[in-house]
C-alpha cells in the first residue's frame, strides 16, 4: 500500500474543499484524478505533499503519516505548479540543487537528463537563461523533468498536460507509461484533459466539491462515461 | 478616467491580501506625517521670531533666502532615499482602450500626492505671506510663492526621474551619491556656499520678481523629461529584456559545507540575480559611513561608547537586519519548492546562519579600517560583531519564524513598503535594545570596556552553543511552517 487516506477533510471558512472518508492508492498503480474546477484536487494534492494541514484525517504514505515525519520525501517527487521551481536559476542549476538533495554529483545529472534530449526537444538545456525567462510550457518541462530525475516511487503532477505542445504530451504520456512498467513507479495525475487521462491512467478518481463521486478502473468504455458525465 | 484609476488604487490598498500589515506601516507612516506637517506649520509661523534668535544681528531676510535652496537640496536627498514611485500596476490598462498618455498623466498626477509636496508649503508660505509681503510687495511675495512651489515640484519630479533610471540601470545611484557627497564636500570645505548661492539667487527675486518665472520654467521641463521618459518606457519597462547570456555558476568555497554551503549559495544567487535585493545591499554598503558620523573624538577621548555602539551594532550588522529581516519572504515564490523536495530544515537554519556570518564578517572587515582612527574603535566594533554573529543572527531569524508575508522579487523600487509588517517594527526593538541592556550596567558602573567585553563574550557564547539555537529556531518553524507557507502562496 502506497497512500492511505483516511477521514480527510479540509474546510476553508464554511466551505468544506476536501472531504475524504477513505481512499487507498496501491504500489504501482496510475491514478488519474478528474473534476472540475473547484473539485479540491489541488488542495488534496497539497496535503498529500504536506503543504497544508489538514482539519482532521490523515495520510499515510507507505503507513506512516506525512505530516509527523519526512522519509516520504525520499521517494516522492511532485511537480504542481511554478512555485515548485526556484526561478532566478538556470535550468542546469535547478537540476544540480535538485539532484545534490539526492547525493547525485553534478555530472552525474547531466548524464542522466541525456536521456530527456527528446523531451526537452532541444529547448531547455544550455539556453542561457534563467527559468522565470522561459515559457510557461518550458517552465513545465523543467519542473517535471526535476520530478522525474529523484527517480520515485511516488510521482504526483497537478495538470502536467496543460501549456505542453501535442508532441510533448505524447512524450509524457509514454515517460509514465515507461516508468510505470520498468520501476513500478505510483502516479497521481490530475487533468482536465479526459483523453489523455484515460489513456495514461488505470484507475480514474472522480472528484466533486471535495467527495470521491466515482473510483473505478479503467476499460475502454471510461473516456465515454466520463464524457456523459462531465456534458450533464 | 484619472478618477476611475485613483478608485481603483484605492480597492487595490483596502483590498489587497496583507491588509492589516499595510494599514499598520500606513498609520506609522501617517503619524510621522503628521507629526511633520504641524512641526512645520509651527516653524513657518514662527519663522522670523526663530531666525532673529537664532542669528541675532543677521539681516532676517538674508537668512531666509540662504535658507530656501539649502533646504530643497536636503529634500532633495531624502526625496531619493523616501519618496516611493507611484505604484499602480498599470500593466493591466496598457492593452485595453486608454491612450497611453492618460496612463502617464495618471503616474504624474498621483505622484503629487506626497508628504514631501506638501511640507515647504507649511514652512516657507506663512512666512512669506507675512514677512515678505510687508517689506517689499504684494507681489514679490506671490513670485516668492510661485518660485517655492516650482521648486518643489521640480525637485518631485527629478527625484522620480533619478529613481526611475535608477532601477533600469544601477550605476545612476553610485553616481548620484558621489554628485551629493561631492557637494557636500565642496560645501564642507566653503569652496562654495548653498546658502550664499541662494541668498544671491533670491534677491535678484525680490528686486526682479518675474525672475521667479526661470524656477517654473525648469520645474516644467522636468515634468516634461519625466513624462517623455515614462511613455518612452512603459514598454521596456515590463516587456523588453536584455538578451545577455546567463551563465550557471557555483561556488566551490561554499561547495566544502556541503548541504548548508548549497543552500548558501542558492541564496547568494537569489541575492545578486534581482535588483530588489542588489539595491538592498547596495544601501547596507552605504551605511559603512555611519561611523563618520558616531565616532566622535571626545566621544573616543572619554570612553564614551554608548554612542558609538550603536553605529557598531548596525555597521557590522547592517546586512543581517536589513536583509534579514524580510525573512524567509524572499524565498516566497518556491517556498512549497523547497518543502516538498527533500531538503532538511535544519540544515536551512543553518545555512541561514552562515550566510548572516559571511554576511558580518565582511562588513566587519570594511568598518576595521575606522582602526585607524583609534584602536578603541576596533573593540567597540568586536564586540559588536560577536554580538551580531551570536546573539543578533537568532533574534533575526526567531522573527522570520513569524513572517508570513512574501516579497515580490519582481518589484524593484528601493523603500517598498510591501512586505513590510508588523514584525518588522517589532524586530528593530530587541535587536538594537539588547547590546544595551548588556552594555550600560557597566557602562554605568564606570567599566566601559567591561561592558564590551561582556557583550563579546555573551555573543560567543551564543556562538559556542548555536547547535542549541538552531533547535529552537526549528522547533518554531515547524510550529508555523503550514502559516508561512500559506501567506507566501497569497
Amino acid at each position: 500500500m502506497m497512500l492511505e487516506i483516511s477521514k480527510l477533510k479540509k474546510i476553508y471558512g464554511n466551505k468544506t474543499v476536501v472531504n475524504i472518508e477513505e481512499l487507498q492508492i496501491n504500489a504501482g498503480e496510475t491514478i488519474g484524478l478528474v473534476g472540475n474546477n473547484g473539485a479540491g484536487k489541488t488542495t488534496l494534492f497539497r496535503m498529500l505533499l504536506d503543504l497544508i494541514r489538514p482539519n482532521t484525517g490523515q495520510i499515510l504514505s507507505k503507513g506512516e503519516n506525512v505530516a509527523k515525519q519526512d522519509k516520504w520525501k525520499d521517494y516522492t517527487a511532485s511537480y504542481l505548479d511554478e512555485g515548485f521551481l526556484i526561478d532566478y536559476l538556470t535550468a542546469e542549476e535547478y537540476f544540480t540543487f535538485i539532484g545534490g538533495l539526492h547525493n547525485f554529483s553534478p555530472a552525474h545529472v547531466m548524464d542522466y537528463l541525456t536521456q530527456y534530449t527528446e523531451f526537452f526537444n532541444d529547448e531547455i538545456l544550455n539556453k542561457g537563461k534563467y527559468i522565470r525567462d522561459f515559457s510557461k510550457g518550458n517552465q513545465n518541462k523543467i519542473g517535471i523533468a526535476a520530478a522525474l530525475m529523484q527517480n520515485p516511487e511516488l510521482l504526483i503532477l497537478d495538470e502536467p498536460f496543460a501549456n505542453l505542445d501535442p508532441t510533448t504530451q505524447i512524450r509524457l504520456k509514454s515517460l509514465v507509461k515507461n516508468l510505470k512498467q520498468e520501476h513500478k513507479m505510483t502516479t497521481l495525475i490530475s487533468s482536465h484533459d479526459l483523453n489523455h487521462v484515460t489513456d495514461v491512467c488505470d484507475r480514474i478518481v472522480l472528484l466533486e466539491k471535495g467527495l470521491v463521486i466515482k473510483d473505478f478502473l479503467t476499460d475502454e468504455n471510461t473516456l465515454k462515461e466520463l464524457e456523459e458525465y462531465f456534458s450533464e | 478616467m484619472l478618477i476611475t484609476f485613483l478608485n481603483h488604487q484605492w480597492k487595490a490598498f483596502w483590498r489587497s491580501k496583507n491588509k492589516g500589515g499595510s494599514i499598520a506601516a500606513q498609520i506609522f507612516i501617517g503619524f510621522i506625517l503628521l507629526y511633520l506637517l504641524t512641526v512645520a506649520v509651527l516653524i513657518g509661523l514662527g519663522l522670523e521670531v526663530l531666525i532673529e534668535k537664532s542669528f541675532p544681528g543677521k539681516d532676517v531676510l538674508a537668512v531666509f533666502n540662504g535658507f530656501i535652496l539649502y533646504y530643497f537640496a536636503i529634500e532633495m536627498i531624502m526625496r531619493l532615499q523616501l519618496q516611493d514611485l507611484p505604484t499602480l500596476s498599470i500593466i493591466p490598462y496598457l492593452h485595453l482602450k486608454i491612450p497611453k498618455q492618460t496612463i502617464v498623466n495618471f503616474l504624474n498626477v498621483r505622484a503629487l500626492f506626497s508628504a514631501f509636496n506638501i511640507l515647504p508649503l507649511f514652512i516657507f508660505i506663512p512666512f512669506c505671506v507675512t514677512a515678505i509681503a510687508d517689506v517689499y510687495s504684494l507681489f514679490t511675495a506671490i513670485m516668492y510663492i510661485v518660485s517655492i512651489v516650482s521648486l518643489t515640484i521640480f525637485n518631485n519630479y527629478t527625484a522620480l526621474y533619478v529613481k526611475r533610471l535608477s532601477i533600469s540601470n544601477l550605476k545612476v545611484v553610485p553616481i548620484m551619491l558621489a554628485l551629493i557627497f561631492t557637494l557636500g564636500l565642496l560645501e564642507y570645505f566653503k569652496v562654495f556656499s548653498i546658502a550664499a548661492i541662494s541668498n544671491n539667487v533670491f534677491n535678484v527675486i525680490s528686486s526682479h520678481p518675474l525672475a521667479a518665472l526661470g524656477f517654473s520654467l525648469i520645474a516644467l521641463i522636468m515634468f516634461l523629461v519625466n513624462s517623455r521618459y515614462l511613455r518612452m518606457n512603459l514598454y521596456t519597462e515590463e516587456l523588453s529584456r536584455n538578451e545577455e547570456k546567463k551563465n550557471s555558476t557555483d561556488y566551490p568555497i561554499l561547495g566544502r559545507f556541503g548541504e548548508v554551503g548549497n543552500l548558501v549559495a542558492l541564496e547568494l544567487k537569489l541575492i545578486l540575480r534581482h535588483k530588489r535585493t542588489r539595491s538592498s545591499i547596495i544601501m547596507c554598503v552605504i551605511f559603512v559611513f555611519y561611523g563618520f558620523l558616531f565616532y566622535k573624538k571626545d566621544f573616543l577621548k572619554n570612553d564614551n561608547f554608548a554612542a558609538m555602539l550603536f553605529a557598531a551594532v548596525f555597521m557590522t550588522g547592517s546586512l543581517i537586519s536589513i536583509y534579514g529581516q524580510f525573512m524567509f519572504g524572499w524565498q516566497a515564490a518556491h517556498f512549497d519548492g523547497l518543502l516538498v523536495n527533500k531538503v532538511d530544515f535544519r540544515k536551512f537554519i543553518k545555512a541561514k546562519f552562515l550566510l548572516f556570518t559571511i554576511m558580518s564578517s565582511f562588513t566587519t572587515l570594511i568598518i576595521s579600517l575606522y582602526g585607524f582612527i583609534s584602536w578603541k574603535i576596533l573593540a567597540v566594533q568586536f564586540a559588536a560583531y560577536l554580538y551580531n554573529i551570536g546573539i543578533g543572527t537568532v533574534i533575526v531569524l526567531y522573527f522570520a519564524t513569524r513572517n508570513y508575508r512574501a516579497i515580490d522579487l519582481t518589484k524593484a523600487a528601493t523603500f517598498n513598503f510591501q512586505g513590510v509588517g508588523a514584525s518588522q517594527w517589532v524586530l528593530g526593538l530587541p535587536y538594537f535594545l539588547l547590546p544595551y541592556v548588556i552594555f550600560m550596567p557597566f557602562y554605568f558602573a564606570g567599566l566601559p570596556y567591561w561592558g564590551l567585553i561582556a557583550l563579546g563574550t555573551l555573543g560567543a557564547t551564543a556562538l559556542l552553543t548555536r547547535e542549541f539555537w538552531v533547535t529552537f529556531l526549528l522547533n518554531q518553524f515547524n510550529k508555523r511552517k503550514y502559516n508561512i507557507a500559506e501567506g507566501f502562496r497569497e
